[in-house]
C-alpha cells in the first residue's frame, strides 16, 4: 500500500518534472542554437509584411510589420528574455546569499544593513521603483539586469540568512567551529550546501518571473534595442496588429507563456523536493 | 481628508461608476471623445499641450479664430488693423457676447486676459513666451483695445487664435480664484463646462447663447485613454465616437476600415518627422555622408508600405501647409549606389557603426526606424537604435548634444508657420540645435522675423529650407497625416490638421 | 510586548523615512519638470524657465523641500500637481479607492477560486486532480499580464462585445482587470491553501471529526479550513502589498484611474509631487498591512518576539 502509493506520487510527480524540463530544456535548446538552425531574423522585407501563417513554407508563422519571418525572431528573441532571466537572478543570487551568509552567521552590523533592506525593499512597488529608476539611467539590457539584480538581492539574503540563523547552533557547525575550521570554510563549505534546496527554487521561480517582469517593462516602452528581438518587445509592437495579425503577437506571447510556465513547473517540482518545509513560498 | 470622508469618495466612486452608463444613454446628441492625455488644468496659461486645445476649443474663444480651412477669421474681434509699420494693432470687439457665466465681454476683459498672460500669473506658466512680443493692451473703449508690441511680429494674429490668448473672464477669476478656475474653466465658446474627474473625462454641454449660434451637439464628452488599442477598442465596441491624432498607430487603420461601423478621416497635418545628424562629432560630420545616408534610405517605399500611404515625403523640414515651404524643392531620391559612392570618397569604411535614437513609446516610428536602419545595413552602414523614455530624450540628450549620428526629432507647430519651425531647429544656441552653429544661416534666420511684408518674409524662409537642404542638416522623412477613427453616426465631421478642433456643427445619429 | 510593538513601530517608520528619502531624491535626478512643461514652445528662454521653477518650489535646496514634503504629510497635504496645479491630495482622494477597491476584488476572486481548488488538491493529494489543478493554475502565473488583458479585452470586449474594453464605469468594468490579475494571484493562492490544508489535515482533531462520522464537506469546511484561516490571512495580507506594487501595468491598459495610472503619468511628467505622493502612499499602506500581520503573529507566536 504504502509502495504503491509513493511510486504513484513520483510518477505524478515527474509529470510536472517532465513537462517542465522538456519545455524549459527544448526552448532553452531552440534559443541557444538558433542562429544555427534559423536564419534571417533581421531580415526586413517591405513587400512581404504581415503575411499570414502556414500558407508559406518559408514563414511557417507568418511575417511580421517589417517583413520579417516571426519564426525565426521568436526563436532569437528567446536570448534577451533568457538572458534577463538567468544573468540577473545569478547576480542577485551571489550577492543576495554572500550577504545573508555573512548576516546570518556574525549578525550585528551586517545584519542590520540586510535587514533593514529587506524592509525598505518589501515596502516599495517594484514597477513604479522601475519607471523612475529607468527614467534616470536609461533602458537597455544591462540596466534592465542592474536593476532586477538591485530590488531582488534581499529576498536570497532573507531566505539564506533565516536558514542560517536555523543552522548555526546545530552541532556539525558548533564542533566545525570548535577544531578551528576557518569561518570562510563553515560559510561555503558546511552552511550553503545545507540550505540551497530553498535557494534553487526560488532561483528557478524568479527567473521565470524576471522573464515576465522583463516583458512588461519593454510593454511600458522601457525595454532594449528594438532591433534586438525580443519577446516583450516583439508583444508590444504586435498590440497595435492584434485585431488584423494576431500572430505578430500570439507567437511571441506563447513562447514566454511556455518558457516560464517550464520554468515554474521545475519549481514547483523543485520545491517538493529540495524546500519541504516551504521556506519560499511567501 | 479623514477616513470618513475617504469611505464616503470610495462610495461615491462605485455609484458614479454605476450611474454614468445609464446616463450617457439618455442623450441621443451626446458625443464622446477619445483623448490621450488629460493636460491637467484648463486655465489657456498653464499648459502647452495638444490635448489641452483639442478641448479648450470648444470652451474659448480668442480674438481671431482659425478653423479647419486654416483660414484666420473673425472671432471675438470682428476686425483688426495693423498701424505704426506692425507695432500696434487695433481691434474692434464684437458686441452682446457674454461668457458661460453671464458675464458680460467686453475690451476689459481683453485687457484682463493679457495682463494676466504678461503678468505674474503668465510667469509661473509656459505659454507667456509665445506672446513676449505685446508689450501692452490698451482700452480705447468698451469696444476697441489696441495692442502695442515691442517689435511686429507677423505670427502674432495666429496666435491670437490658439492656447495663452483665449479669452478669460475677469470677474469669475477674482472672485472664484486661480485654482477654481483651472478646474472649473469658463470662458464664450459654444460648449459650456459641466465635470471634470482629474485623469478620467471632463463633460461639456452646449451654450446656446454663443454668438456663433448654438452648437448642434448637446453634450460632448472627453475620456482620457492614453493606450491607443484600448482608444480603438472603445471605439469598436461603441463607448467612443471618435478618437482624436495622435492616437490611432498605422498599423490599426486597417481594422477600423474593416469595421462597417466605423471610418478613418484624414488630414493633412503639420506633423512632420526626421531623423536629425549630429553634424559637430562622428562621421555624419562629414557632408557627403550626412548626403549618403539620406540617398541610402527609401523613404517612399517606408511611406508607401509602413505608413500605408498615411504620410507624404518632404525635402524640407516642414510640411506643404506650412508657410515658407517650397513646392519646387524635391526629397533626394534613393540611390544605394551613389550613397555607397559618396560613403566611399568619405572615406567610411564598411561596417562603421551609426546610432540611431528614438523615443520609446512611438510604435509607428519605431518600425520606421527599424526599417531606416535595414536600409543602411544595405549600404554598408551597421546601424543600431537607442530607444529613450521621451522626455528624457528631448528634455536631457538632444539639448546637451549627447545623442548618436542621428536622433528622431518629430515637429508640428500649430502656427503652420516655417519660422516656428526653422529657427529653434538651425538658430545658434537653441535647445533643440545641440550641433550646427552657421553664421550665414543664423543671419536669415534672423532677417525674417520681424518683417510684415508677407511676400518677403516667404522668399527668406523659402531659402532657409534651400539652404538646409543643400547642407543637408537632417534626413527629411515625411509628413504625417493627422488621423481621426470616427464612427460612422457621427455627421458633419470635418477633420482638422492641428487637433484645435470645434464640434459645433457635429451630429450624432 | 509592549517592547516588540514599539520596536517594530521605529521599523516601519525608519522604512518610510528611508523610502521617502530615496523617492524624493531619485525622481529629482529623472530630468527638470520646467523643461517637460515648456516643451511645446520652441521659444523659452532661461529666464522663463528660471520663473517657472520658482513658481514650482524646485529652487530650493533639495532638504528644504524634502523637509516641507514630510511637514505637509501629517496634514494629508502633498504640494500641488506640476501638471495643472490640482492638489495632489485631490487627486489621491480619487485614485486612491479606485485602487483598493480593484486590489480588494482581485484578492476576492482569488480567493474564491483558490480555496475549494486548494482544498480539493489537498485532499487528493498525489492524485491526477491535484496535478492538474496545480499545473493549470501554474499556466495563469506564466501569462504576461498585459498581453493576457489584450487578449481579453479582444475576445469579450470586441468580438462578444459583453464588456466595457476600458474605464472604472460600473460593474462590469471591474471583471476584466480584476480577473486578469486574479489569475495571476491564483496559482499561489491554490498552493498555500493545498499546503496548508495538508497540514490542518493531519491533525488529531481531524481524525476524530472524520471518526464521529461527519460528512467529508463538514470536516473540510467547517474544521479544517477555520484552521488554516490565520495562517493563510497572513499570507494574502502581504500578498495584497505586492498586488498594489504590481498594480500600474493593469490600470494602464485598462486605462482604469487608479493610483498606478497617476504614478505612470506623474514620471513621464516629472510631477514630483504626485509621484511622492503616490509612492509614500503605497509604501505606507504596505507597511502597515506587514505590521499589522506582524503584530498579529507576534501575538500568536511569542517566539517570533525575540527575533
Amino acid at each position: 500500500m504504502t509502495n504503491r502509493f509513493s511510486s504513484s506520487l513520483s510518477r505524478y510527480n515527474s509529470l510536472e518534472f517532465i513537462l517542465g524540463a522538456l519545455l524549459t530544456g527544448g526552448i532553452c535548446f531552440l534559443v541557444i542554437f538558433s542562429d544555427l538552425i534559423f536564419q534571417s531574423a533581421d531580415k526586413i522585407n517591405l513587400s512581404a509584411r504581415l503575411l499570414a501563417p502556414f500558407a508559406d513554407p518559408e514563414h511557417i508563422f507568418g511575417t511580421d510589420p517589417l517583413g520579417r519571418d516571426i519564426l525565426a525572431r521568436v526563436v532569437s528573441g528567446g536570448t534577451v528574455s533568457l538572458q534577463v532571466g538567468f544573468l540577473s537572478v545569478a547576480g542577485a543570487v551571489v550577492f543576495g546569499v554572500i550577504m545573508g551568509l555573512i548576516s546570518g552567521y556574525y549578525r550585528g552590523f551586517w545584519d542590520v544593513i540586510v535587514m533593514r533592506f529587506a524592509d525598505i525593499q518589501l515596502a516599495m512597488p517594484f514597477i513604479l521603483l522601475a519607471i523612475t529608476f529607468i527614467a534616470i539611467v536609461g533602458g537597455g539590457l544591462a540596466n534592465m539586469i542592474f536593476l532586477l539584480i538591485i530590488s531582488q538581492w534581499v529576498q536570497y539574503a532573507r531566505l539564506v540568512r533565516g536558514s542560517v540563523l536555523s543552522l548555526r547552533d546545530r552541532e556539525f557547525i558548533q564542533s566545525a567551529q570548535a577544531i578551528g575550521v576557518s569561518s570562510f570554510s563553515i560559510l561555503f563549505r558546511h552552511l550553503l550546501p545545507n540550505l540551497i534546496g530553498p535557494v534553487i527554487v526560488l532561483m528557478t521561480l524568479n527567473v521565470a518571473n524576471n522573464i515576465l517582469l522583463e516583458s512588461s517593462l519593454t510593454f511600458l516602452g522601457l525595454g532594449v534595442d528594438p532591433l534586438t528581438p525580443s519577446w516583450g518587445g516583439m508583444l508590444a509592437d504586435g498590440r497595435t496588429y492584434i485585431q488584423n495579425a494576431w500572430w505578430v503577437s500570439v507567437f511571441p506571447g506563447v513562447a514566454i507563456l511556455l518558457t516560464v510556465l517550464g520554468l515554474n513547473l521545475l519549481g514547483d517540482w523543485l520545491r517538493d523536493s529540495l524546500d519541504p518545509t516551504g521556506k519560499t513560498s511567501r | 481628508m479623514n477616513t470618513k470622508q475617504y469611505f464616503s469618495m470610495a462610495l461615491k466612486s462605485i455609484a458614479m461608476a454605476t450611474s454614468i452608463t445609464a446616463a450617457s444613454l439618455s442623450f441621443a446628441s451626446t458625443l464622446t471623445v477619445s483623448s490621450p492625455q488629460d493636460p491637467g488644468s484648463w486655465d489657456p496659461i498653464d499648459t502647452f499641450l495638444i490635448n489641452w486645445a483639442s478641448v479648450s476649443t470648444n470652451i474659448y474663444d480668442g480674438l481671431t479664430y482659425r478653423g479647419p480651412d486654416l483660414k484666420l477669421q473673425p472671432g471675438l474681434a470682428t476686425s483688426w488693423q495693423q498701424l505704426d509699420n506692425g507695432t500696434r494693432i487695433r481691434f474692434n470687439l464684437r458686441q452682446g457676447v457674454t461668457f458661460h457665466n453671464g458675464e458680460k465681454f467686453d475690451a476689459s476683459s481683453v485687457k484682463f486676459t493679457f495682463d494676466r498672460l504678461m503678468g505674474d500669473e503668465g510667469k509661473k506658466g509656459p505659454q507667456r513666451s509665445n506672446y513676449a512680443a505685446i508689450e501692452s493692451v490698451e482700452v480705447i473703449d468698451s469696444n476697441t483695445v489696441d495692442f502695442h508690441l515691442k517689435a511686429a511680429d507677423p505670427v502674432l494674429l495666429t496666435k491670437l487664435a490658439g492656447y495663452g490668448a483665449m479669452i478669460v473672464p475677469p470677474k469669475y477669476i477674482q472672485e472664484k480664484g486661480e485654482d477654481f478656475f483651472n478646474t472649473h474653466p469658463v470662458g464664450t465658446g459654444p460648449f459650456k463646462f459641466v465635470s471634470y474627474e482629474p485623469k478620467v473625462d471632463i463633460k461639456l454641454e452646449a451654450y446656446d447663447k454663443h454668438w456663433g449660434g448654438a452648437p448642434k451637439l448637446s453634450n460632448l464628452n472627453y475620456r482620457f485613454i492614453s493606450e491607443p488599442s484600448t482608444a480603438v477598442a472603445e471605439l469598436q465596441s461603441g463607448r467612443v465616437d471618435l478618437v482624436i491624432p495622435p492616437t490611432i498607430p498605422i498599423g490599426m487603420i486597417s481594422t477600423i476600415e474593416e469595421s462597417p461601423e466605423l471610418d478613418v478621416v484624414t488630414t493633412v497635418s503639420p506633423s512632420v518627422y526626421a531623423l536629425r545628424f549630429n553634424t559637430k562629432n562622428g562621421i555624419t560630420k562629414d557632408e557627403r555622408v550626412r548626403k549618403a545616408l539620406i540617398y541610402g534610405v527609401d523613404r517612399q517605399a517606408i511611406i508607401d508600405s509602413i505608413l500605408g500611404g498615411q504620410a507624404s515625403a518632404i525635402s524640407s523640414f516642414q510640411s506643404p501647409i506650412s508657410f515658407g515651404n517650397d513646392p519646387k524643392m524635391s526629397p533626394l531620391p534613393y540611390d544605394p549606389a551613389k550613397a555607397m559612392q559618396l560613403l566611399k570618397a568619405a572615406g567610411i569604411k564598411p561596417g562603421t557603426k551609426v546610432q540611431i535614437d528614438i523615443r520609446g513609446n512611438d510604435s509607428t516610428f519605431n518600425e520606421v526606424t527599424q526599417a531606416i536602419a535595414s536600409y543602411l545595413q544595405i549600404i554598408g552602414l551597421n546601424a543600431t537604435i537607442k530607444p529613450y523614455e521621451t522626455s528624457v530624450l528631448i528634455n536631457d540628450i538632444v539639448p546637451a548634444g549627447k545623442t548618436g549620428e542621428m536622433f528622431q526629432q518629430g515637429w508640428g507647430g500649430w502656427t503652420l508657420d516655417y519660422d516656428n519651425t526653422a529657427y529653434f531647429m538651425y538658430h545658434t544656441g537653441e535647445k533643440w540645435n545641440p550641433y550646427d552653429s552657421d553664421p550665414e544661416l543664423d543671419k536669415l534666420l534672423e532677417s525674417q522675423r520681424s518683417l510684415t511684408d508677407t511676400k518677403k518674409r516667404e522668399e527668406i524662409l523659402k531659402s532657409i529650407a534651400n539652404y538646409t537642404a543643400d547642407r543637408a542638416l537632417e534626413m527629411p522623412l515625411y509628413n504625417l497625416n493627422a488621423i481621426f477613427a470616427v464612427s460612422k453616426k457621427v455627421k458633419g465631421f470635418v477633420p482638422v490638421p492641428d487637433s484645435r478642433m470645434r464640434l459645433n456643427n457635429v451630429t450624432v445619429e | 510586548m509592549a517592547n516588540f510593538l514599539v520596536k517594530r513601530l521605529l521599523q516601519a517608520i525608519f522604512v518610510l523615512f528611508a523610502i521617502t528619502l530615496l523617492v524624493a531624491f531619485a525622481i529629482r535626478l529623472t530630468g527638470d519638470p520646467a523643461l517637460m512643461l515648456t516643451q511645446g514652445a520652441g521659444s523659452v528662454t532661461e529666464a522663463d524657465l528660471v520663473l517657472i521653477r520658482e513658481a514650482l518650489g524646485i529652487n530650493k535646496p533639495f532638504f528644504a523641500q524634502y523637509f516641507e514634503f514630510i511637514v505637509g504629510l501629517f496634514s494629508f497635504d502633498f504640494g500641488r500637481s506640476f501638471l495643472g496645479g490640482t492638489p495632489v491630495s485631490d487627486l489621491i482622494s480619487t485614485s486612491l479607492p479606485a485602487t483598493l477597491i480593484l486590489a480588494v476584488s482581485v484578492m476576492l476572486i482569488s480567493i474564491v477560486i483558490s480555496i475549494p481548488l486548494g482544498i480539493k488538491a489537498a485532499v487528493s493529494k498525489g492524485k491526477w486532480a491535484d496535478q492538474t489543478i496545480r499545473i493549470v493554475s501554474l499556466v495563469g502565473l506564466s501569462f504576461p499580464n498585459f498581453w493576457l488583458a489584450l487578449m481579453l479585452v479582444l475576445v469579450f470586449s470586441i468580438w462578444l462585445q459583453w464588456l466595457p474594453p476600458s474605464g472604472m464605469y460600473g460593474f462590469t468594468s471591474f471583471l476584466m482587470p480584476a480577473f486578469t490579475m486574479a489569475i495571476i494571484l491564483t496559482a499561489t493562492n491554490v498552493r498555500l491553501v493545498r499546503s496548508s490544508m495538508l497540514e490542518t489535515l493531519q491533525a488529531q482533531y481531524i481524525m476524530v471529526a472524520r471518526a464521529k462520522g461527519l460528512s467529508e464537506n463538514t470536516v473540510l469546511y467547517k474544521h479544517a479550513l477555520r484552521n488554516c484561516a490565520i495562517p493563510l490571512i497572513t499570507y494574502f495580507g502581504l500578498q495584497f502589498g505586492g498586488l498594489l506594487g504590481g498594480i500600474v501595468v493593469i490600470e494602464r491598459v485598462f486605462n482604469w484611474p487608479g493610483l498606478g495610472s497617476l504614478a505612470f503619468d506623474a514620471v513621464s511628467g516629472r510631477d514630483y509631487p504626485v509621484l511622492q505622493a503616490v509612492i509614500t502612499i503605497l509604501s505606507m499602506l504596505i507597511v502597515s498591512v506587514n505590521l499589522l500581520v506582524d503584530i498579529a503573529y507576534g501575538l500568536i507566536d511569542p517566539r517570533i518576539r525575540t527575533e
